[in-house]
């Protein structure tokens, strides 16, 4: 295996079966047992045998229309979902900023949820304690860390789970339709950040559908169409093809 | 080997989640009342009383100590089934945070199952002081006690890895359960002596693993004697073969989760 991959996905198929009334309940699965088998013969392949190799320290955006599968094979990498088909394998310590503030707890305090928060992603006592001036100095809430949740509002909300998610020191980094968090001035902070982290040799991924973003901050894109890759390469010349076929 | 050593590996790395978690279902289920975590001893003692009240004229159990002949039984009954009722339905009530961010999703039963342990092992507090005051007091067989706890700690986790996943596919499970367990609370030699079961009925008894523990605690708690080691070794032994193939079970159907959600 080569030493500097950082996500390799291979032969990877994944398919949904569409329910159009799904029966979750003993009583529907039975009542509805031939309908429910006609319904599942309807599967929407999402991604069709997809290879693809990403190494280390690489910066990549799944660009495509609605319903290319980029956000799917995002999923398939974090281990959200798994492929029906293939295999993917991921090399060191992987975040996914795809929903921010998973397992954050209302009622509790900001600094509380930050341990709570962190240690989803994996971390330890030890690793929090040493980030967390770190954390809340990015999210800049200042005295509100110690109020409970509830009381902040969507845009404090968001900058604290943001803050928390970018900085627990990831290898690799997903990302999916980023810098939509906070004001103009709480976006760029978040955009330097993730420069610098691109310096510091992570591995990004996002997916995205700002141009602007691709090119500002991409070494490679990858064009999903129809769940294939149709075009992998240096971001020029594919958001060249994608803006003449697509725009 | 290998995998299986990945496994503990995992898990250890996540162990902040799952200490958190536990701390989570412990203290978060009362935040917000006035008692706050004063319920978790007030809970097991108001129902308690509601039972030493009423179990003693209608059941004519010729015991002495009756408060604390059933008191030993139901404490661990309770950790039972509280454990199994919140764990069936645990893998579900988390559907959300599922659907968001990757962990070993084990940690959710199993954290389940510790808050609940943490929560008998705090009852226990109270039944060690109804054991003194009452009279009954201890002996050396007290030592046993840990033994007892881990097998039905082992077994609940178990039931707990295979009905939390099963539930995420058949939502019904959570009510057989809920239904299960109440008739279970009969099945099993709480309230009343194992003696006074018909005999025709006393099959049921040698297969339900909880009869068996709860008879064990009885032994070393109230009778200050030795449990039936044969049954425990029996119990204990399918326990750790079921906590396993209830793991691997759960690990099988945990990849297609978030798709029923």
């Amino acid at each position: 295996m080569e030493k500097n991959i950082a996500i390799k996905v291979t032969n990877v198929t994944k398919t949904f079966k569409l329910y159009y009334d799904k029966a979750n309940t003993l009583k529907e699965k039975i009542l509805f047992f031939s309908k429910s088998s006609r319904a599942k013969n309807d599967i929407l392949t999402v991604l069709k045998d997809i290879n693809l190799t990403i190494h280390k320290g690489e910066s990549i955006a799944l660009i495509g229309t609605n319903g290319s599968g980029k956000s799917t094979l995002l999923k398939l990498m974090t281990k959200i979902i798994y492929p029906n088909k293939g295999k993917i394998t991921t090399h060191g310590k992987l975040t996914s900023l795809l929903e921010l503030g998973a397992g954050f707890h209302d009622d509790f305090t900001g600094r509380e949820n930050i341990y709570f928060n962190a240690s989803i992603f994996g971390l330890t006592k030890k690793e929090i304690d040493a980030k967390i001036d770190e954390i809340i100095a990015f999210s800049e809430l200042g005295e509100f860390i110690d109020n409970p949740v509830r009381t902040y509002s969507s845009g404090m909300y968001m900058r604290l789970a943001f803050s928390v998610a970018i900085n627990v020191q990831a290898e690799i980094l997903l990302i999916d339709e980023i810098l939509a968090v906070g004001d103009q001035h709480f976006q760029e902070k978040c955009f330097d950040k993730l420069m610098e982290l691109k310096k510091a040799g992570k591995t990004i991924v996002i997916v995205t559908h700002s141009m602007d973003q691709v090119k500002k901050f991409c070494d490679r894109a990858v064009w999903l169409y129809q769940g294939e890759i149709r075009k992998d390469g240096a971001v020029d010349e594919v958001l060249e093809e994608y803006l003449r076929v697509c725009g | 080997m290998g995998d299986r050593m990945k496994v503990f590996r995992e898990l250890y790395q996540y162990r902040e989640l799952l200490k958190n978690n536990i701390k989570k279902e412990i203290r978060g289920k009362y935040k917000g009342s006035w008692l706050g975590i004063l319920w978790t001893f007030l809970n097991p003692l108001l129902m308690l009383a509601v039972y030493a009240f009423v179990f003693p004229y209608i059941l004519r159990v010729n015991v002495e100590n009756y408060t604390i002949f059933m008191i030993v039984a139901l404490i661990p009954w309770n950790f039972f089934t509280t454990a199994i009722q919140s764990g069936t339905g645990c893998v579900v009530a988390n559907g959300n945070i599922l659907k968001k961010v990757y962990f070993p999703r084990e940690i959710i039963p199993i954290s389940i199952t510790f808050s609940q342990l943490v929560n008998f092992l705090i009852t226990c507090v109270i039944m060690f002081v109804f054991i003194l005051v009452s009279g009954v007091g201890f002996s050396y067989h007290l030592l046993l006690m840990p033994l007892l706890i881990l097998i039905q700690a082992v077994l609940t986790l178990a039931i707990t890895f295979i009905l939390s996943a099963l539930t995420v596919f058949v939502r019904d499970i959570d009510h057989f359960v809920s239904v299960f367990l109440t008739l279970a609370f009969y099945g099993t030699p709480i309230v009343y002596q194992a003696s006074m079961l018909p005999a025709k009925f006393q099959w049921i008894l040698q297969f339900n693993p909880m009869a068996q523990l709860v008879e064990a605690y009885r032994a070393i708690l109230y009778y200050h004697e030795m449990p039936d080691f044969r049954m425990l070794w029996i119990w204990g032994i399918i326990s750790v073969v079921a906590l396993i193939g209830g793991y691997k079970i759960f690990k099988k159907l945990e990849k297609s989760f978030v798709e029923e959600f």
